[in-house]
């Protein structure tokens, strides 16, 4: 008979690889995530439009179809063209919601590790400031995709099977657009909720402060323009920048859009895209500071 | 006579239906006092009962013959030092100090002395000046302790006020304790710190789960436990032997060696008997002692015989 | 033997206050107890030795790890409990335990077993599936001590582990930290103001002030050094006659606190003297012990040290 007794015992075995560690944040992340019915609805819902997307698509290519709703030969071409508009709106949308979602998730990521300091606990094993901000910002990053360059990369690749290599090679730019304008606004969007979460303890405080950010500042952005009759005050409206930056992506050099639903440049206002390029990466570099100052393991009181 | 004691006559106080304290009859009389109990058990509703901060649901409490319905001279004589900290922000620690003494109605002069003399006796003159806001735990502490000593109390009521203090500021704060205490005025401290509790203590109250368990001096507390055999640790080389000779006598109850074979707990109803029957077997036997103890004479065994393991970690 | 700690010339600066002065020592015991006033420089030497300050000058070894070049490796030996609360609020304990177990770097599977264990193991088997907001004090103290060894550390370092408990749970504490160092395979530092509980768990004590190294002793050798040192405490009718009786045999006294006497005792003379004393007068001796420095008197030595150094 032997009695086994419960006691500290040491760990031999092996341990996960260093670089994956931050993946570790997400993981959990995403189950705490399971138990939001709000979120989750929200989340599936924001496959609607993609959807319909994808059901345009379908329906232009196959005849059938377009008998059913009484078109015929060429005009069907016309009905909805599938082109950079088509994309950008797409992307447009999808962004937006992304904000929506941005905005719940956001500020409940920081801010319960530092109300009762387990930061400290965070920091206090083989983990680094840099990889907790990583593995925070894969949260949403993770999420983000799912809504935004994920449907709109399978659109483009429905498309693209239904038109053929040719029309894939021709549109490329309409690809590589997409996926590098998403991800410019998620990495910003990920960047702003992070630093708004670690300095904005009330969670509804934080999330109306993220369309704070945006609305108050195309409003305030607006004012300026008013007031001083210039197109500087753009410069406080990240829809502007965003468009511009997303323009330049989509199109080059021959616009014929000027940005997408709510990341819309106004015909005549555009910024520079050189300015836009400064201003978002200045944006950026502000969370990044206001993260560096609240993520430490130790307070420095002078 | 009334006018030098702290006495409670079946005070109970409730929060709604939860129990604060169940009928409680104290006399508390000069000196350094200590309350000893789990958390929840009803030493915090004490305290501020003695400090008129809440009414009794039942019964009557008088502060050396003041009531706490009468709080414009109750707080005259009452100091406390609050468990929680608790400063209007932005305030430096001379000022809190000194808009409290203000409060009491001393002409401005006066409060100043007195603010001075305070933060002197806490070592804190010189951190004066800075918000309380950015003290450290200890020194939070210290001028928590500044305010309830100084307009000069006869009753000073301190809900751990030991907590955060590093040795030799605990060693200063008790010799003021001491010192209030042997002047007459009435200190009643609140404490986890059992061994400082012996130390320090001239009463002991004892409480658990809202009720008084026990309460006097700390040796006459242990005495009146009868239930239970005064233990004794000796440590000798031949504890068999000793253990031989001793369960001769009717007084002994238990003893047991300890795992290194070189001590003897003994449990016994007739203490002193032991002690001179000790001398003798010394003395005949050559037994080389290297240590006696009584075991449970202080406030940690009363507190485990009278209140047990219940209120830890689960 | 190997220390565990090694501080080799360590020097942290805050803007232009130097906090630590350039601590030279080498921690080799089971359990190391770490002392001193308050602004001595206490959290400041374990936040660097955890990385989370840089070193102006000098470095430490934890290990044999060097704390500037190999910082992550350093973490990953360690656990840390802190003194402040550091919990996450919604979080089941298990949950908590577990996440901080991955991130030190355990699979999944064996980061919950061990969660699970380690609350066993501190005591808090009931309460492992309540979020931790709900839990009283003392559960929360248990419950930072899991998280610091379920990831398996070779060193724990404890700052301030029974603050705010009541008597019967730092009694459990202690009783733990006491079953961690004696199983020999979990080195422990202890940061506390309790000069008690440093007394009970520790086999070495750095004590600090000012940022230097005020005093490194080894509490198992004064303990077992000279046995001349007496305590005692006496009952009986004439006490008076007791100490004279002792006087003339040659020992030295002092009263001593709560009423007890501290006796030198010269060679030649051994406690059974005393015993024949007492044995001759009917006085009970109740109380005996060797004493020779206690903590508190070694603190007190050190802090009168006028720059704090030894």
């Amino acid at each position: 008979m032997a009695v086994y007794k419960k006691t500290y015992r040491p760990y031999e075995g092996k341990l996960t690889p260093g670089w994956s560690r931050f993946l570790v944040i997400p993981r959990y992340a995403f189950t705490e995530f399971h138990g939001k019915r709000f979120l989750s609805l929200f989340f599936f819902a924001s496959f609607i439009y993609p959807l319909i997307c994808a059901l345009i698509i379908y329906v232009q290519h196959n005849a059938s179809a377009l008998n059913l709703l009484g078109v015929q030969g060429q005009g069907a071409r016309g009905l909805i063209s599938i082109n950079v508009t088509f994309f950008m709106n797409l992307l447009g949308w999808q962004s937006v919601l992304a904000l929506f979602l941005a905005s719940f998730v956001g500020p409940g990521q920081v801010s319960p590790d530092l109300a009762n300091n387990a930061l400290t606990l965070y920091l206090a094993r083989p983990f680094s400031r840099v990889e907790y901000v990583l593995g925070k910002m894969s949260v949403l990053a993770i999420l983000m995709s799912l809504m935004t360059w994920i449907p709109g990369l399978l659109c483009f690749a429905l498309q693209g099977y239904l038109e053929g290599w040719q029309w894939m090679k021709d549109n490329a730019r309409l690809a590589s657009g997409m996926f590098f304008g998403a991800w410019l606004w998620i990495l910003m969007l990920a960047l702003l909720a992070l630093a708004l979460s670690a300095w904005v303890k009330w969670k509804p405080a934080a999330g109306g402060l993220m369309f704070g950010v945006f609305f108050v500042g195309s409003a305030f952005g607006a004012v300026i323009n008013a007031v001083q009759r210039t197109t500087w005050g753009n410069i406080f409206n990240i829809g502007h920048l965003v468009g511009v930056v997303w323009v330049q992506l989509f199109e080059g050099s021959n616009r014929t859009t000027n940005g997408a639903v709510f990341f819309r440049a106004t015909a005549g206002e555009e910024l520079p895209l050189w300015t836009c390029w400064m201003a978002l990466a200045a944006l950026s570099l502000i969370c990044l500071y206001m993260l560096a100052r609240k993520i430490r393991g130790a307070e420095v009181v002078r | 006579m009334t006018e030098t004691l702290i006495s409670f006559a079946n005070v109970s106080r409730f929060y709604g239906e939860v129990l604060g304290i169940n009928n409680v009859n104290l006399t508390i009389p000069p000196g350094i006092t200590s309350l000893v109990g789990p958390n929840g058990s009803g030493k915090t509703t004490l305290m501020n009962l003695m400090t008129g901060l809440i009414r009794p649901t039942q019964g009557e409490i008088k502060v050396l013959g003041i009531a706490p319905e009468h709080p414009e001279q109750l707080c005259k004589v009452v100091g406390y030092c609050a468990q929680f900290d608790s400063c209007p922000k932005g305030l430096t620690g001379y000022q809190f100090i000194y808009w409290f003494l203000r409060m009491h109605g001393l002409t401005a002069a006066e409060c100043d002395r007195k603010t001075n003399a305070a933060l002197e006796r806490v070592s804190m003159t010189a951190a004066a000046g800075r918000p309380v806001g950015a003290y450290s735990k200890g020194m939070r502490q210290r001028v928590k302790l500044a305010q309830a000593i100084a307009h000069d109390p006869q009753v000073l009521v301190l809900d751990e006020p030991l907590n955060g203090l590093d040795p030799m500021a605990r060693a200063e704060t008790i010799a003021l304790f001491r010192e209030w205490g042997q002047n007459g005025r009435h200190v009643i401290v609140s404490s986890h710190i059992l061994h400082e509790v012996d130390q320090i203590s001239d009463q002991v109250i004892l409480l658990s789960q809202g009720y008084v368990v026990a309460e006097g001096e700390i040796k006459g507390v242990r005495d009146e436990v009868k239930e239970q055999p005064m233990q004794i640790l000796v440590r000798c080389n031949d504890p068999g032997g000793l253990a031989a000779r001793l369960f001769q006598q009717d007084h002994m109850v238990e003893a047991k060696i300890s795992r290194d074979r070189k001590g003897l707990l003994l449990r016994t109803t007739d203490a002193d008997s032991f002690y001179l029957l000790l001398n003798k077997v010394i003395l005949e036997t050559g037994l080389e002692v290297e240590s006696i103890a009584p075991a449970d004479d202080d406030v940690n065994s009363v507190y485990q015989y009278l209140i047990g393991g219940e209120g830890g970690t689960v | 033997m190997d220390p565990v700690i090694e501080l080799d010339g360590l020097e942290v600066r805050f803007g232009k206050r130097v906090i630590l002065k350039k601590l030279k020592a080498a921690l080799t015991g089971r359990s190391v107890g770490l002392l001193g006033p308050n602004g001595a420089g206490k959290s400041t030497l374990i936040n660097t030795l955890l990385g989370f300050h840089k070193p102006s000058a000098g470095t430490a070894r934890i290990l044999g790890r060097d704390i500037r070049t190999h910082a992550r490796e350093v973490r990953s030996l360690i656990g840390y409990m802190p003194e402040n609360d550091a919990y996450i609020s919604s979080m089941t304990g298990v949950h908590m335990v577990r996440l901080m177990a991955e991130l030190a770097g355990l699979p999944p599977e064996h980061a919950l077993e061990r969660a699970h264990e380690a609350f066993f193991y501190v005591g808090l088997g009931e309460v492992r599936y309540r979020a931790i907001g709900t839990y009283s004090l003392g559960m929360k103290q248990a419950a930072k001590l899991a998280q610091a060894i379920a990831h398996g550390p070779k060193l724990l370092f404890l700052d301030e582990p029974t603050n705010g408990l009541d008597p019967p749970a730092r009694a459990r504490m202690i009783q733990l930290i006491q079953e961690i160092r004696d199983r020999g395979d979990l080195h422990l530092l202890l940061s506390s103001h309790l000069l008690h509980d440093v007394e009970e768990c520790c086999d070495q004590v750095l004590i600090l002030k000012d940022g230097n190294v005020a005093a490194f002793c080894n509490l198992e050798e004064e303990r077992r050094a000279n046995r001349r040192f007496l305590e005692l405490e006496t009952r009986g009718e004439n006490n008076g006659d007791f100490l004279a009786a002792v006087e003339k045999l040659g020992c030295e006294t002092a009263p001593g606190a709560q009423g007890r006497l501290k006796l030198i005792m010269p060679d030649g003379v051994e406690v059974r003297r005393l015993y024949e004393i007492a044995a001759g007068q009917n006085v009970q001796i109740r109380r005996l012990n060797h004493k020779r420095d206690s903590l508190e008197d070694i603190f007190l030595k050190a802090m009168e040290n006028p720059d704090g150094r030894l």
